[in-house]
């Protein structure tokens, strides 16, 4: 029987491992894992490589100990466990971006121990209002590209950039479309699904990526939604910045009477969020992503947005009644912005549960029972 | 069983008063009609120079924690709905900011006005965090100078000009706003000339660590730190290092250790654990360990020499961050493991010690794989201890005291 292209995102989300081998064995196309979020990846796919985003593993971290104290966050630690357990070697190079200070000390880890032919550190800087700032990041990617050519002895013309700003563009276009059809029709496509979906895009090459978004678009068309979904609560996810959070949980919110309607998750609306702008200076049209404000993002410094507000927003155009918010054990930038979360929603009396979610360890029990108390309070039961 | 004997300085005493004048004109800064800054990280100089009185983000938390109010501070802050893993420096100014707002008991010499402009510099991406958090609750005017630590040599021109064209472009307009009045920077010339002499003196003393015995450890070096960082440019600072430098130069032609005997020659890693350091002196005495220097400690101005005190002090500044000094430098592992490679071959340390903070993620980054290049280049051991600077509850005696155990061990196995 032929894979549906849903199935197809969900088998590679949850095995990338396979399905990048087996690419670059068919292709011999480098691969530069971008490590993770506000990576300027057109450019890296104008060189003509495959940019993908670090994920984390499905597995403990054993060896990565010997590297990155626990109290780190998982998406750190898994990445590391698998570089020094050789299970990236299809990886040619890696890119970090200083979104956090996790990511700030690990290129030296990474080469201490990966020896990669590339291995690049991307300091974007704080959205704080000056000239300098613009000036700084323009300047910053610039140089990105220019350590990009020099790796993939290519140059990387305006007119190739253009281009790949375009099949980006494309892709999120699609994505947004699914995400706009699960607004309008709740359920009809699952959070673990959609969350695949978006994960996929990640990994894989977009121009395939989007043929599979025009099949899955085209397969939600013909749904029907399960009658039962239609009486579930709405609500929002909030966080698990720049890594997977956990699939089953997911399935839990949905399986109490919930429904996710929106998220502002990295690996989901957030990734997708930002077209670039085509035209004469694509580099600084992407520099121009990089500077917008929304989705606000905790790593970007940018002291006069309110994330709240935004989260509050969505949750009034869904409709929904409550947002759950999934913070990741050990992630600074969600830590330090979390209680101001909680503090404005409560004074505007919006329903909330945080669920806080670790690489290896999470009391599913414990979360089930704090979720089945929260679908008691949106539910007004 | 061998017994050793630490030998306290008379001169370190006299930085206890210093300290604690600073923060009560802190305090009382509202009352003299003077306006408050607060800092997280260097730009203190910016307010110094237009004679605002300046808080430091580090040097509050180690304040706070001294004086023993460091855990009542993360209470609060914690009652405010702050996390227990979120970096101890943000709860405890989340906590100070919490109590001055809601008027929440605590001890008074803790409490501080709330600032007329927060400055955050941004060497780790949790000073702006902090900054952003104070904003949303006080809606205190924050500024942000964000200043990139460089992963290469090669990044520190553009990262250089990029911190000098935010204070010139950014901060010092901002300054000249709220103050009402042109920047002075011939004060701001006046205070890099007093930090250039103090750090040439606080560099001699450093050289003392070279002595066998020392006559000093790296925790009277911590205490020694604030004239040559947060109290730059103060009257008193000048004189300080002068009477320490005679101290120590007498104690070295008379061979008086710090520690004596002195057995073992300990580099220290990450954060000193400034409410805890007496309780990691008696430990480290007790083996005869002596913590000498460090990367955190140096990353103050470690090239006075280079201050220019007569050309442009904006740029003489941004160099002080970025080409000539530690404080950008330091915080990269890539950037900082050289140094160490060097300083363990020319201060004849013996051992390693990380110091791990849980709630800070600046330093315990590859903790271990510097510990597996020292052991190859430089054949000495280490381990890392986990614990925290400031909060109680994340430092554990036994496993302190295990490991402390484990590396004399390990010294003295190779001393042999």
């Amino acid at each position: 029987m032929k894979q549906g292209a849903l199935e197809k995102c969900i088998q590679i989300s949850e095995d990338p491992y396979s399905y990048l081998s087996n690419l670059k064995n068919e292709s011999k196309k480098k691969i530069i894992s971008c490590f993770a979020m506000h990576i300027p990846e057109e450019i890296i796919h104008a060189a003509g490589m495959l940019p993908v985003i670090a994920w984390r593993s499905n597995e403990s971290v054993t060896l990565g100990h010997s590297h990155v104290a626990p109290y780190n966050c998982g998406l750190t630690r898994s990445f590391v466990d698998d570089i020094v357990l050789g299970k990236l070697e299809f990886i040619d190079g890696i890119v970090v971006h200083r979104m956090c200070l996790q990511a700030q000390g690990m290129p030296f880890i990474l080469d201490q121990n990966a020896k990669l032919p590339y291995l690049e550190y991307l300091s974007m800087p704080a959205l704080y209002d000056s000239i300098p700032i613009k000036d700084f990041l323009l300047e910053e990617i610039k140089r990105f590209q220019t350590g990009i050519e020099k790796y993939a002895e290519t140059q990387i013309t305006d007119e190739k950039l253009n281009k790949s700003i375009e099949i980006y563009n494309k892709n999120k276009v699609f994505l947004n479309e699914i995400y706009e059809m699960r607004r309008q029709n709740p359920g009809i496509i699952k959070a673990r699904e959609m969350l695949c979906v978006v994960h996929a895009s990640m990994i894989m090459p977009k121009e395939e990526h989007t043929k599979l978004l025009g099949e899955i678009i085209a397969e939600l068309k013909k749904k029907e939604i399960d009658p039962a979904v239609k009486n579930a609560h709405k609500v929002i996810i909030s966080g698990s910045m720049c890594q997977t959070p956990n699939l089953e949980l997911l399935d839990m919110i949905e399986e109490l009477n919930m429904v996710v309607v929106d998220d502002d998750l990295f690996i989901g609306s957030r990734y997708i969020a930002n077209p670039v702008e085509i035209g004469d200076t694509p580099l600084k049209a992407i520099a121009e992503r990089y500077l917008k404000r929304t989705p606000p993002c905790p790593t970007k410094g940018d002291i006069k947005f309110d994330w709240t507000d935004y989260l509050i927003e969505m949750l009034e155009r869904n409709k929904a009644k409550g947002i759950i918010n999934l913070l990741i054990k050990y992630c600074p930038p969600h830590m330090c912005y979390y209680p101001d979360i909680k503090n404005k929603l409560a004074e505007r009396k919006i329903s909330e549960i945080m669920i806080e979610v670790e690489h290896e360890v999470i009391s599913m029990a414990q979360a089930k029972t704090r979720l089945q108390s929260f679908v008691e309070i949106i539910g007004g039961v | 069983m061998q017994k050793y004997k630490l030998n306290r300085l008379q001169t370190t005493k006299l930085i206890g008063p210093i300290v604690d004048k600073h923060w009560a004109d802190l305090r009382a800064a509202k009352e003299n009609g003077e306006l408050v800054a607060w800092c997280s990280g260097p730009m203190f100089a910016f307010p110094y120079a237009m004679k605002m009185k300046c808080h430091f983000m580090a040097g509050y938390a180690a304040y706070a924690a001294g004086r023993g109010a460091g855990q009542r501070l993360l209470e609060i802050a914690e009652d405010e709905g702050d996390l227990l893993d979120a970096c101890s420096y943000h709860k405890a100014h989340m906590g100070m900011a919490a109590a001055v707002k809601k008027n929440i008991p605590v001890k008074e010499e803790v409490i501080l006005p709330l600032p007329d402009l927060m400055i955050t510099g941004r060497l780790c991406p949790e000073m702006s965090h902090y900054a952003e958090g104070l904003y949303r609750r006080m809606n205190i005017n924050v500024i942000g100078i964000d200043s990139p630590p460089p992963a290469k040599e090669s990044d520190i021109p553009a990262m250089e000009k990029f911190c000098e064209h935010q204070i010139r472009e950014s901060l010092i307009p901002t300054l000249e706003g709220i103050c009402g009045k042109k920047f002075d920077y011939d004060n701001l010339s006046r205070i890099l000339s007093v930090l250039k002499e103090t750090a040439l003196l606080r560099n001699e003393c450093w050289e003392y660590f070279k002595c066998t015995p020392s006559p000093w450890t790296l925790w009277d070096y911590g205490v020694s730190i604030a004239p040559v960082f947060y109290l730059m440019g103060s009257p008193e600072a000048v004189p300080y290092y002068k009477k320490l430098k005679a101290e120590l130069k007498k104690r070295s032609e008379q061979k008086i250790g710090a520690i004596e005997p002195e057995k073992h020659r300990i580099y220290w890693d990450g954060w000193l654990p400034w409410g805890f350091l007496g309780q990691f002196s008696r430990k480290m005495t007790n083996l005869g360990m002596v913590p000498l220097v460090g990367r955190y400690p140096w990353e103050f101005f470690p090239h006075p020499e280079t201050i220019d005190t007569e050309g442009d002090p904006v740029v003489a500044f941004a160099k002080q961050v970025y080409s000539n000094g530690g404080l950008a430098r330091q915080n990269m592992p890539s950037m900082s493991l050289p140094q160490i490679h060097k300083w363990i071959e020319e201060y004849k340390l013996d051992g390693v010690i990380m110091f791990s903070s849980k709630s800070c993620r600046m330093w315990n980054l590859g903790h271990n794989d510097f510990i597996k290049a020292i052991e190859r280049k430089n054949g000495i051991p280490g381990v890392v201890i986990d614990g925290d600077m400031v909060d109680a509850r994340l430092n554990s005696e036994a496993q302190i005291e295990t490991r402390l155990e484990a590396l004399s061990e390990m010294m003295t196995a190779r001393q042999k």
